[in-house]
């Protein structure tokens, strides 16, 4: 069975790999500072501000003092990600002992925070324009992001009432979407995996996707880096002047439009924008990928399932791996059969990624229990997808009429070496060995005789 | 009793609700630190937790010598970021003005009833407030961030708020919040050492005061998550002395009442808690035996 598994959280290695010049010159913009921190592990954070104003070097000796034993490994986790984000730098002086220096931009950017306060990136509008409601803001938010969702499922099933441009969609079929000349296009696996996968994790898979395509489209990654993360400073359902943006930036505040993550209006002389929720959360998520959503599913022992929801992408997220038996105003029926699935497993979802998203999705009525989802389904949906995978194929050679006891045993013992020894006969002096191993053996073998 | 909170969100999130000393007969006694400097620590300690995590939120609630207020909220300041606010940013001028507002109160309070003559701040007062906010984020939903007191306080121990304080420190134990406390004043605060020992919060007193902010960033920026391995300052010794019910004095060895654990001075014909009725007071040589002692523990 083929393991494609997206990894949706690694947003900030994407930001660590950058070169270090762009790096050191997006800490120039004291909110990518503030965004960049927070995303950090507990520990590393600790570190940044409890060293914020020394001036001289610190050295690792002293900081490992600062935690427990049994914290050690955290403190190598930490310690890697701010040398690898470029906020420590690593001095190494006569006595080979390494210290670690505050990177000064990030260094200045903090202070200047902690004493002054935070302020807002830019300023808002007057208050003569009139601002949606927050809960028009998010319905609006959900509408949209769930609009895009749908037309990912229903893009595969050929019908296309498409409101997303299709420059955007383009970026999302790279990696989600695969078409064939004539063929509608198909969700690939990643997809599907995609689907189940909570909010804030499609999210920043959709904003990563979105950054990596950006060279080609001749923008410069660093700058959307530093203006997604600039964007999740705003206040939620604020309105902005869209002339305070550049040219790249109202490119781009355009296509997030398209995902609900901000609303654009217009006005008579001016137009502006609004960040919706998705927005402002982008930095939150950061860290953690644990959606705070209600959820709406309830599993019983008998394997149905029922989802206290009218939106019509919960139903076909769920069509996904159950069969729907009947749906009422504000409730789904559904049962997980085995049927369902092996189409599931077909697809490429593995058993763990629907076990995690009934998990994720449970109604708190039933979210409070524990286990959240019953344990005879969990096991019969891992057991079922075990069923698939019984057999498992793996290339390999044998090797036969050996001359002797020993050069059996001695080839025994170099395929054992070499990790690679799957099975042998010691009666009848055969030995099957990995093929990736095979010419090792040829060599080995020949150099016995 | 309530029941311990469920954790849903990550475990680095904290809500802080930050206890100000504002008790001017110390403030103006202190030398070595002017409260104006003070508080610029304490401000900018506020900005590093709220720096640390966009969801950490910050309560300050000041506990003057009369009465004790909310002086900022950071859950509720977001709505009134704006450009009205000028150049000032919002943590700041908010929290100014409330505070300004809060000492006249303060101080108007005072002189109605000047002849009492107390010199110790509302601990008591200030803690319950707390209690009473984190009470009510822990039932505001299951999604909350992890709630911890920070005490800064400066004046003496007030002993006739005893039980107040004693009953403060066992509900934030049975509701799990620890309390942090950082005395700036120049003996020990026994109260606080208590609240922090039976708590599981932190005890400290800075050595240097010029270098508050460092000890408070060190120290008490850190979530309880982290704490389960990071080095903290342990306690060296707590003051587990009492004060008596009856004249609120602090004693090291009194009589208690055996029914109900109330703590006397001297001896009383009836307890005035709990309305039992104690037998003859024996003469001086043989009443060592029933004198119970609380020694300070090494």
């Amino acid at each position: 069975m083929p393991q494609v598994r997206i990894i949706a959280k690694n947003f900030m290695d994407m930001v660590a790999s950058l070169p270090a010049m762009k790096l050191d010159s997006l800490y120039q913009n004291a909110y990518i500072c503030e965004a960049i921190l927070r995303s950090l592990p507990p520990l590393a954070k600790k570190y940044v501000v409890q060293i914020l104003f020394f001036d001289g070097p610190v050295s690792g000796k002293l900081l490992e003092q600062w935690v427990l034993d049994d914290g050690v490994t955290k403190h190598r986790v930490a310690i890697d990600r701010l040398i690898q984000l470029r906020i420590f730098i690593e001095v190494t002086d006569k006595k080979r002992e390494s210290s670690y220096k505050l990177n000064q931009t990030f260094q200045a950017n903090l202070q200047k925070h902690l004493t002054n306060g935070g302020v807002l990136p830019r300023e808002t509008m007057a208050a003569t324009v009139k601002l949606p409601s927050s809960e028009d803001l998010d319905t609006y938010a959900l509408e949209q992001w769930e609009c895009f969702l749908l037309l990912l499922i229903s893009s595969g099933q050929a019908e296309k009432p498409t409101s997303l441009s299709s420059s955007m969609m383009k970026i999302f079929q790279r990696g989600l979407l695969s078409q064939r000349d004539r063929d509608a296009p198909r969700l690939t696996e990643g997809g599907f995996q995609f689907l189940l996968m909570d909010t804030n994790a499609q999210l920043w898979y959709i904003i990563r996707e979105y950054i990596s395509n950006s060279e080609e489209r001749g923008t410069d990654p660093a700058d959307l880096i530093s203006f997604l993360l600039e964007l999740s400073f705003h206040v939620t359902g604020e309105a902005y002047n869209i002339n305070t943006l550049t040219e790249i930036q109202r490119n781009t505040i355009k296509d997030l439009a398209e995902l609900g993550l901000v609303k654009l209006q217009q006005g008579r002389k001016e137009s502006w924008f609004i960040p919706t929720k998705l927005a402002t959360n982008l930095s939150v998520s950061l860290t953690d990928s644990s959606s705070r959503k209600q959820g709406y599913v309830v599993v019983e022992t008998n394997f149905r399932l029922y989802a206290y929801s009218t939106s019509k992408l919960h139903c076909e997220i769920l069509r996904l791996f159950s069969k729907i038996e009947y749906q009422l105003p504000n409730l789904i029926v559904g049962a997980i059969t085995k049927e369902s699935l092996y189409s599931a497993f077909e697809n490429g979802i593995t058993s763990d990624q629907i076990i995690s998203f009934l998990q994720q999705n449970a109604h708190p009525r039933v979210a409070e229990r524990l286990p959240s989802v019953p344990e005879n389904v969990t096991d019969q949906i891992r057991l079922w997808e075990a069923d698939l995978n019984r057999v498992e194929i793996t290339p390999a050679h044998l090797y036969d009429e050996f001359p002797s006891k020993d050069t059996f045993e001695a080839a025994c013992d170099y395929a054992r070496e070499w990790n690679g020894l799957l099975w042998e006969d010691s009666k009848k002096m055969r030995v099957v060995v990995k093929a990736e191993i095979h010419m090792n053996m040829r060599e080995f073998l020949r150099g016995q005789k | 009793m309530t029941s311990v909170p469920s954790k849903l969100y990550s475990d680095d999130v904290s809500l802080v609700v930050v206890l100000l000393d504002t008790n001017p007969f110390f403030w103006t006694a202190s030398s070595s630190l002017p409260f104006s400097q003070f508080l610029s620590h304490v401000m900018a300690f506020v900005n590093s937790i709220l720096l640390l995590n966009q969801l950490n939120q910050v309560v300050v609630i000041a506990s003057g010598y009369n009465t004790c207020d909310y002086i900022y909220d950071s859950s509720s300041d977001a709505s009134q970021l704006g450009p009205e606010n000028g150049k000032m940013p919002s943590l700041y001028s908010n929290l100014l003005q409330k505070l300004e507002d809060f000492m006249i109160k303060d101080e108007k309070l005072g002189k109605d009833q000047s002849q009492r003559a107390i010199k110790s701040s509302l601990l008591s007062g200030s803690m319950s407030m707390a209690l009473c906010y984190i009470q009510r984020v822990f039932r505001s939903g299951p999604f909350h961030p992890q709630p911890r007191i920070l005490c800064l306080q400066g004046s003496p121990d007030g002993p006739e708020q005893y039980v107040a304080v004693m009953n403060a420190i066992f509900s934030a134990q049975r509701s799990m919040v620890p309390i942090d406390s950082c005395y700036v004043g120049a003996h020990n605060s026994a109260f606080l050492q208590q609240a922090s020992y039976i708590t599981g919060g932190v005890y400290v007193k800075p050595q240097h005061l010029d270098g508050l902010f460092q000890y408070l960033t060190t120290v008490f920026a850190t979530d309880l998550h982290s704490r389960s391995f990071i080095q903290l300052p342990r306690p060296a010794g707590v003051d587990f002395r009492a004060s008596c019910f009856c004249h609120k004095t602090t004693i090291d060895m009194g009589y208690i009442c055996s029914v109900c654990l109330s703590i006397f001075c001297n001896h009383h014909k009836k307890c005035s808690t709990c309305g039992s009725v104690f037998g003859q007071a024996q003469s001086d040589t043989s009443s060592a035996s029933d004198l119970k002692r609380k020694a300070p523990e090494t």
